[in-house]
């Protein structure tokens, strides 16, 4: 079954040349051909200080005299960005970054990197193509970042500290994922039947060989996108069609290192215009697909050659498929969707966590008498970027119920079927922009028992321009974010999992003089219950349940400041967060974390 | 063609749908059981014997039986009252039965077992606090001899065709066949001395000529050097100065005998007697020794050859020794006990 969506790719490709009609274009989105009186070099980039104070204090630390109560850092840091223009179809961009973390002198502390380079341009007034660093995207179940748990409608105060983790990490608005390797699409236009087709293909290298035991790991695929003309003008019916196609394998000639694996993802995405009118539209959308996961080896066979033979082999499948209703006229959307992702579904690509949990942190990653290390926690997922990671793991990463349980690894997350659902009023921007997303899902196969969890998962967003409402001149703008998950499994005492954490997110953006605005915001997390942890080996596989997840926490973070913005992409934010563990009542362990901090960033 | 291309949407919809149809494998759990692995250990059936007298000689068995709430590791331990030697099963599973705790004789601790009482114990490492135990009594033992081709057991007197070889004087009287702990049977060979006669590591030797088994050249079932497997039991007190050779003589001048300094001789290695306590099971397949398919045809004996390592003796040394019994080539694999 697995080879009938490459014929499937395959035919529909075929399909889509045979059009007489069909010619090159540029197909881009992005300009390229540079204009006659461009400049040969530009000089743009980003400058960043930022300088901190963190304090622990708590119960932990009554019988904790090692730990320091306070620590002092920074960093000033320069990226640099050079754009050349060698002729009128090429541009390359390096980054050079300059870095002086707080506290070095005398060339300690002080580093100089090559954060990005590429090249790009159009080969043929037909093709791009770009070599070097690139950020990738196709669809939520192929290659996609999926944000990160602990967030829902970040409160204004804590963004400045996310936004420096994005950057770091490479994250975009459109869910990219940062590689690095070449890449090349095009696009054709129809005179019928089909508007457009782009076509685009990549394959990068996300890991080097060790030449022992590690071999060269690479992605590679291409997505063919195409859209149809309208089939009934009074309904305006059309399609958007895409087909995705990701493989990820490792080069089993890397030195000694002759183990690997190949995960391939092949789906169709579609997004069907049933109906476009005024005051309405309704969408037919949604992607279906599989997975292969396999471990092959390279091995002399006995005939002397070499070739590569597979160990372990396993397939699986998945699909969402839903409706949204536009109502244009009340400014509402309506969406519902049916989604069932098949338990030995994996997809590297797609899986790959932004928080890696098990990552040491930045600041008192060890406290306690017994030096335990400490649960990461929001004031950690808000400001800590070295628990951030933009690599593609190959197996999936660990995550924490607390925040994301039923879908940890995204739309992506194996091993469930269900039904979501989502209302939206608004858009960004205006007055009011509010957002609910529910989805009540159940397991297809059980971990550690034939019983299977049941997840039900609300989020809701909002945000209120009070100025718009009140017209007042100056910015007075509300944000609530609001997370309910609960997880039930019933069974034999010892099987039952019974686990509900709220997260609350409130912000606060004033402003009081011109482009100096006040900001508080709180996000609040409670989580009460049992549930049982999978301890993941070899890709997928659910080696052993260290114990029983207990839960009883409540945190608390709390921000206040004041951010001044210069011009847009140019700001200065002085702030205070406090933050509040308590993992159970009258627990020796818990303990409050604060900072101050000021950041200066200039985009230019 | 609109309506043809309308016809193809719907019929590649409904082909994505059926494609990737909701069929998984959900027929199983992933990860242990939660009730194995968290789950209150209770005794269902406490441990028993199928039948409390057993003839291993005459081809029975005897298996054993509990039952548990949940699956758990469970260790059977049988130990022979007289001879002190123990037979070891392993498990992880709710019931323990004739499929899995099922005893024929054999041994994981040498020596082997003989006509005796044995007391069997389960024990399930995870729950210490239980502790199974029952008696079963073996009225003949397990007989190995047709598991290959046994060159000698020392059951009898080897008569002509040993010759000890204690040149120097160094071998004490004990050195000889000896009955008081045969690993297998009611007699084993005993070698003892100290070299302090003429210090020069050698104490003395054995030479077992290949006419013990009626044959001029031991009749083993193959002459492959990967499938044929040389098995022993050797006793050592754990004595830090002694080692063990054993050498095995090919013909190499085709006279039907033995003749040192003409002869090919083979050994895989000496054997460390500081390196155990008590009865040990030595096999390896001959390819270890470097021996062609050949020179096994020709086998025409086995030498024994008891060093004192003069490197680590003190002055005056100290006496050296090693025992072996049940001396048998297998034709695959080591003599399963």
């Amino acid at each position: 079954m697995k080879y009938t969506f490459i014929k499937l790719f395959i035919c529909l490709s075929i399909l889509a040349f045979s059009f007489q009609d069909a010619f090159a274009q540029d197909g881009s989105s992005e300009a390229t051909v540079q204009e006659e009186d461009r400049s040969k070099i530009k000089f743009n980039g980003l400058g960043r200080a930022i300088l901190s104070q963190t304090g622990i204090g708590g119960d932990i630390l009554n019988s904790d005299s090692s730990t320091v109560e306070n620590n002092t850092d920074g960093e000033f840091l320069l990226d640099l960005a050079i754009n050349a223009y060698p002729n009128k179809n090429t541009e390359v961009q390096s980054i050079l970054r300059l870095r002086n973390e707080f506290g070095g002198f005398f060339g300690a502390g002080v580093s100089v990197e090559v954060r990005e380079l590429w090249i790009r341009g159009v080969i043929a007034e037909i093709m791009k193509y770009r070599v070097g660093d690139m950020d990738l995207v196709m669809s939520p179940y192929t290659l996609f970042n999926s944000p990160e748990d602990g967030s829902i409608n970040e409160p204004m105060v804590f963004q400045p500290q996310k936004q420096v983790i994005d950057y770091e990490q490479f994250y975009t608005d459109d869910n990219t994922r940062r590689l690095q390797g070449a890449k090349v699409d095009f696009g054709l236009d129809f005179a019928r039947v089909l508007d457009d087709l782009d076509i685009n293909a990549f394959a990068t290298r996300i890991r080097g060989t060790d030449f022992f035991t590690t071999p060269t790991r690479f992605v590679s695929g291409g997505q063919a996108k195409f859209t149809t003309q309208t089939f009934d003008d009074s309904l305006g019916i059309k399609a958007d069609v895409g087909l995705n196609l990701v493989h990820t394998f490792d080069d089993l000639q890397s030195g000694n290192a002759n183990t690997g694996i190949r995960n391939t993802v092949y789906s169709v995405d579609f997004d069907v215009t049933v109906m476009e009118k005024t005051d309405m539209s309704v969408h037919l959308t949604g992607e279906a697909g599989m997975s292969n996961l396999a471990t092959a080896e390279r091995i002399t066979n006995a005939d002397g050659d070499r070739e590569n033979v597979t160990l372990t082999e396993e397939d699986d499948s998945f699909l969402e498929v839903g409706a949204t209703l536009k109502l244009k006229k009340q400014n509402i959307s309506v969406s519902a969707s049916f989604v069932d992702i098949g338990p030995d579904f994996f997809s590297v690509g797609a899986q790959s966590k932004r928080i890696d949990y098990t990552a040491e942190k930045s600041f008192y990653n060890r406290i306690g008498t017994d030096r335990g290390i400490r649960q990461p926690g929001l004031f950690d997922l808000t400001r800590d970027r070295s628990l951030y990671t933009f690599s593609i793991s190959d197996r999936l990463m660990a995550y924490d119920p607390r925040y994301a349980n039923t879908m940890p690894y995204g739309r992506a997350t194996a091993n469930r079927q269900g039904i979501k659902a989502g209302v939206e009023y608004g858009q960004a921007g205006e007055s009011i922009h509010a957002r609910v997303d529910a989805a009540f899902l159940k397991e297809l196969r059980g971990q550690g028992t034939f019983e299977l969890k049941n997840f039900t998962l609300v989020r809701a967003s909002a945000d209120f321009n009070i100025h718009q409402l009140a017209g007042l001149k100056k910015k007075l703008k509300a944000t609530v974010g609001l997370q309910l998950e609960s997880t039930s499994r019933g069974g034999q005492e010892i099987e039952k999992v019974d686990l509900n954490s709220n997260l609350i997110e409130l912000g606060l953006e004033a402003e009081l003089f011109s482009k100096f605005d006040f900001l508080v915001g709180a996000k609040l997390l409670q989580a009460e219950g049992q549930e049982y942890i999978p301890f993941i080996q070899n890709f997928n596989d659910v080696q052993d349940f260290p114990g029983a997840y207990i839960a009883d926490d409540t945190e608390s973070l709390i921000g206040v400041g004041f951010k001044y913005e210069f011009k847009e992409g140019i700001y200065l934010t002085l702030q205070y967060n406090t933050y509040s563990s308590e993992l159970g009542g009258d627990n020796p362990n818990n303990y409050d974390l604060n900072q101050v901090f000021v950041l200066y960033n200039m985009k230019f | 063609m609109n309506k043809l291309f309308k016809f193809n949407i719907i019929l590649f919809a409904f082909a994505a749908l059926l494609f990737t149809a909701c069929e998984h494998e959900t027929d199983t759990f992933d990860g242990p059981n939660l009730v194995d692995r968290f789950g209150p250990f209770s005794v269902l059936s406490d441990l028993s014997a199928s039948q409390p007298t057993v003839d291993f000689g005459a081809g029975e068995t005897v298996f054993f039986r509990a039952a548990f709430n949940k699956n758990v590791n469970w260790v059977l331990e049988i130990t022979g009252m007289e001879s002190g030697s123990v037979k070891r099963i392993e498990g992880f599973s709710k019931d323990v039965l004739m499929e899995n705790a099922t005893w024929d004789g054999g041994t994981t601790n040498l020596p082997l077992f003989v006509a005796e009482e044995c007391s069997v114990v389960l024990t399930i490492p995870e729950e210490p606090d239980y502790i199974g135990t029952t008696t079963v009594e073996t009225l003949s033992t397990k007989s190995y001899a047709n598991s290959g081709v046994l060159f000698t057991d020392f059951e009898t007197d080897l008569g002509p065709d040993a010759f000890v070889g204690n040149f120097e004087f160094e071998f004490t009287s004990s050195t000889g066949r000896q009955s008081d702990m045969p690993a297998e049977g009611n007699s084993y060979f005993y070698l003892e001395g100290t070299d302090n006669v003429v210090p020069n590591f050698f104490v003395g030797l054995i030479d077992i000529s290949a006419a013990v088994t009626g044959e001029t050249y031991v009749p083993v079932s193959t002459t492959v050097p990967e499938d044929l497997y040389f098995n022993c039991f050797m006793f050592s007190d754990a004595g830090p100065h002694g080692l063990a050779i054993v050498d095995f003589i090919i013909d190499s001048n085709d006279s039907g005998a033995f003749e040192d300094g003409q002869d090919a001789t083979y050994r895989v290695a000496d054997y460390d007697l500081a390196t155990w306590e008590g009865w040990r099971h030595i096999s390896h397949p001959m390819s270890e020794t470097g021996v062609s398919q050949e020179e096994l045809e020709k086998l025409v004996g086995i030498r024994l050859l008891l060093i004192s390592n003069m490197n680590s003796q003190p002055n005056p040394p100290l006496a050296v020794d090693f025992g072996i019994d049940f001396m048998i080539f297998t034709n695959g694999g080591p003599l399963e006990l």
